[in-house]
C-alpha cells in the first residue's frame, strides 16, 4: 500500500516535471523542471530496490548533465524566453502522431511481451553484484569505455586550446 | 500507512533534525569566539539571559541572531525571478539535511525501540552521499541567477565551477577506503575500523584524509576557498540579495553541510563512533562521533582565521593539477601496498601453519602430542588470524610479540609493514613536491598602463 502511494506520487511528479520542462519558454525553469523529473525517476528506481542506479541517476543526470545544461544555456542569448508566446507550431500534428506511433507500435508490444516480475526482487546487495559483473564478464567493455572517455577528455582539452599558435598570434598577445 | 512505520520514521529522523540545528547554533558562537581570539578581540560576551546582566560568555548570541533574522524585512529585487528567489534557500537546506541520514550514527534509544539505528541504511550510502551533496551546487546557482544581480551571478558561477572541480578529488579520496573495506555501506565501513583500526593510521589513508579535508573545505565554501562569497570582491556572492529568514536558511544549510561532510570524513577515516570505553558504555559511540565532528569543525574555524583567500586561477590549478593526480596516484599506491602486505602475511601464516602441522600429519599422531612450537610461533599465528579479520592494529601487536620472542618471519612482516609506511609516505611526499612545482599557475605581473 505504502509502495503504491509512493509510486503514484513519484509518477505524477515525474510526468508533471517532464511536461513543464517541455512547455516552458524560460530555459532555466525548463532545466530545473527536467531535474525534478530526474529526481522523481531516481525515486522510482529506489522503489524498485535499484539503489545504485538511483544514486547514479542523481549523480550523473542532476549533478553532471544538469549543470552542463545550465552552463550551455548561460552561453545563449535571451535565456528567459517570452512566456506568453504559444509554443505549438504548425507541425505539431505530426509530432503527436509520431509520439503515439512509437508508444503503440514499439513500447506497448515490448512491455506486453516482456516477462516482468510483479514485485521487486528481495534485497540483495546490488552494488556488489554490479561490481562483480563489471569486473568479471564485462571488464573488456569497461576498459574500452574508459579508454574512449579518456580520449574524449584529451580531445576536449586539445580542442579548447585552439589550433597551433602562429608567430603573429603570439606577437599580438 | 501504519502507525509503526510513522513512529519508526520519526524516531530515526527527529534526532537528526533536532541535534544538528542546535549544534549549528552552538557552532556559530564557537566560530565567533575563536575568530575573535585569533584576531585579538573578545567576541560576543554580552548576550546571555535576557533582562539580566548575566553574560554567559555570549552564549545567547545565536538566539538573538535568530530572532533578528526572523523579524527582518524580506527584500526581493524588482527584476528577480520571485519563485526561484524563494526556492533557492530551501533547496540549499534540503540536501544538507538529507545527507545526514547516511551517517552511521547509532543513537542509544535505537536499541530499546524497534527503530533502525541509522536513518537510512543503504548498501550504496557513500555514493548516495556524494550524489545528494552535489545538489547544493544547484541551489547556489539558482540563488545567483534568480537575484538578477551581477555580483550574485558571478558568485553563483564561481561556486558551480569550484564545487564541480573539487567534487572529483573528494570522491577519489573516498575510493581508497571503499577499496579497503570492499563496501559502500557506511555501517560496514564504520565496523571495519573498530578497535582503533582507523584508516588515517595507514599512509594511503592519511593522504586520502588530507585530500578529502581540503576538498571538503572547497565543497562547503569555507575559507580559504570562500571565493563564491568573497566579501572584498563580490559583496557576498550568491546571497548578496538575500536578507532575513532566507539568509538564515542559507547560513543554516552551509553549516549543516559542514557537519555532514565532516561526519563523512569521520566515518571514512576517523573510525566513526570508535573510541575508548566503548565496551562498558556503548552509548558513548554517538558522543565520540560528534566530538570528532567538532574536532574537524574546529580545524576549519582555525584555518578560516589564519589563511588568506585563493585566487580563481590558483583554485582551479590546485584542484586539477595537484589534488586530482595525487588522489589517483594514492589509489594506485593503496592497492599496491595493501595487496603486497596481504600476500606477505598470507604466505608467512601458511608457512607457519605448515611447519606446525606437517611433521605430525604423516606419522598419523595428530591429536596425541601437541605440536612443539618454536618461540613466537603461536603469536605469529594469532597475528595472522587477526590480520585476516582486518584487525590490523591487533595483528601488528601479535606480530610484535612474536618478533620480541625471536620469531624471524614475524620480524620480516613487521619490516614490511614499516617499509610500506616509509615508502608510502616518501613516495607521496615526493609526488606532492613534484606536483607543487608543476601545478603553480603562472600569472605574469600586471603591466601598468599608466605611468606613475
Amino acid at each position: 500500500m505504502t509502495q503504491e502511494i509512493t509510486f503514484w506520487v513519484l509518477a505524477v511528479i515525474a510526468v508533471l516535471g517532464a511536461l513543464v520542462a517541455v512547455r516552458r519558454r524560460n530555459l532555466i525553469h525548463g532545466v530545473f523542471a527536467l531535474m525534478i523529473f530526474f529526481a522523481a525517476l531516481s525515486g522510482l528506481f529506489l522503489l524498485l530496490l535499484a539503489e545504485f542506479i538511483a544514486a547514479v541517476q542523481i549523480l550523473v543526470y542532476i549533478g553532471a548533465v544538469g549543470i552542463l545544461l545550465l552552463f550551455a544555456i548561460m552561453l545563449t542569448e535571451r535565456v528567459t524566453g517570452d512566456d506568453a508566446r504559444d509554443i505549438t507550431s504548425r507541425g505539431s500534428f505530426w509530432g503527436w502522431a509520431a509520439a503515439l506511433a512509437v508508444l503503440v507500435f514499439l513500447l506497448l508490444p515490448a512491455i506486453q511481451s516482456a516477462d516482468l516480475a510483479q514485485t521487486a526482487q528481495p534485497h540483495i546487495p546490488s552494488v556488489k553484484a554490479l561490481g562483480h559483473k563489471l569486473m568479471e564478464p564485462y571488464v573488456v567493455t569497461l576498459e574500452v569505455l574508459a579508454l574512449l572517455l579518456t580520449a574524449a577528455l584529451i580531445g576536449a582539452v586539445a580542442a579548447s586550446q585552439g589550433g597551433e599558435k602562429t608567430k603573429e598570434d603570439s606577437d599580438d598577445a | 500507512m501504519s502507525f509503526e512505520l510513522i513512529k519508526d520514521i520519526l524516531i530515526a529522523t527527529v534526532p537528526l533534525l533536532v541535534i544538528f540545528p542546535s549544534l549549528f547554533a552552538f557552532t556559530t558562537w564557537m566560530e565567533r569566539k575563536a575568530l575573535a581570539r585569533i584576531q585579538n578581540r573578545i567576541g560576543p560576551n554580552k548576550t546571555g539571559i535576557p533582562c539580566t546582566r548575566i553574560g554567559l560568555f555570549g552564549l545567547g548570541q545565536p538566539a538573538a541572531d535568530g530572532i533578528k533574522m526572523i523579524f527582518k524585512e524580506d527584500i526581493v529585487p524588482r527584476g528577480a525571478d520571485r519563485l526561484f528567489h524563494l526556492l533557492a534557500p530551501i533547496l540549499a537546506l534540503i540536501p544538507a539535511m538529507l545527507i545526514l541520514c547516511f551517517l552511521p550514527l547509532e543513537f542509544p534509544w535505537g536499541k530499546f525501540m524497534s527503530a533502525p539505528v541509522q536513518a537510512f541504511l543503504l548498501d550504496s550510502a557513500v555514493i548516495f552521499f556524494f550524489a545528494i551533496s552535489g545538489l547544493t551546487t544547484l541551489a547556489i546557482f539558482m540563488a545567483g541567477w534568480a537575484s538578477r544581480n551581477k555580483y550574485s551571478l558571478l558568485g553563483g558561477m564561481r561556486a558551480v565551477a569550484q564545487m564541480v572541480s573539487y567534487e572529483i578529488p573528494l570522491v577519489l579520496s573516498a575510493v581508497v577506503v571503499v577499496m579497503m573495506v570492499g563496501s559502500l555501506n557506511a555501517k560496514e565501513i564504520a565496523d571495519a575500523q573498530t578497535g582503533f583500526n582507523w584508516f588515517v593510521f595507514t599512509p594511503w589513508g592519511l593522504a586520502a584524509f588530507v585530500i578529502f579535508f581540503i576538498a571538503a573545505l572547497a565543497e562547503t565554501n569555507r575559507s580559504p576557498f570562500d571565493l563564491p562569497e568573497a566579501e572584498s570582491e563580490i559583496i557576498a556572492g550568491y546571497f548578496t540579495e538575500y536578507s532575513g529568514f532566507k539568509f538564515a536558511l542559507f547560513f543554516l544549510g552551509e553549516y549543516i553541510a559542514m557537519f555532514a561532510i565532516s561526519g563523512l570524513a569521520v566515518t571514512l577515516f576517523l573510525g566513526a563512533g570508535d573510541g575508548p570505553f566503548l565496551t562498558s558504555a556503548p552509548w558513548l559511540s554517538v558522543v565520540w562521533f560528534i566530538v570528532k565532528i567538532f574536532g574537524l569543525i574546529a580545524v576549519m574555524i582555525w584555518l578560516r582565521g589564519t589563511l588568506p583567500r585563493l585566487r580563481v586561477d590558483q583554485l582551479m590549478a590546485f584542484a586539477w593539477k595537484f589534488l586530482l593526480p595525487i588522489s589517483i596516484f594514492n589509489i594506485l599506491l593503496a592497492g599496491l601496498s595493501h595487496f603486497a602486505l596481504d600476500a606477505r602475511v598470507a604466505a608467512t601464516s601458511d608457512a607457519i601453519l605448515y611447519s606446525i602441522h606437517a611433521p605430525h600429519t604423516h606419522s598419523g599422531a595428530v591429536n596425541h602430542a601437541p605440536p612443539k612450537l618454536v618461540a613466537g610461533q603461536k603469536e605469529a599465528v594469532m597475528g595472522a588470524l587477526h590480520y585476516t579479520d582486518k584487525n590490523w592494529v591487533g595483528a601488528m601487536e601479535w606480530f610484535f610479540k612474536a618478533a620480541l620472542k625471536g620469531h624471524v618471519q614475524s620480524r620480516s612482516i613487521l619490516a614490511w609493514w614499516f617499509g610500506i609506511w616509509a615508502m608510502g609516505l616518501t613516495v607521496l611526499y615526493v609526488m606532492a613536491k613534484g606536483l607543487d612545482n608543476v601545478s603553480r599557475s603562472e600569472v605574469k605581473p600586471r603591466e601598468y598602463l599608466y605611468a606613475e
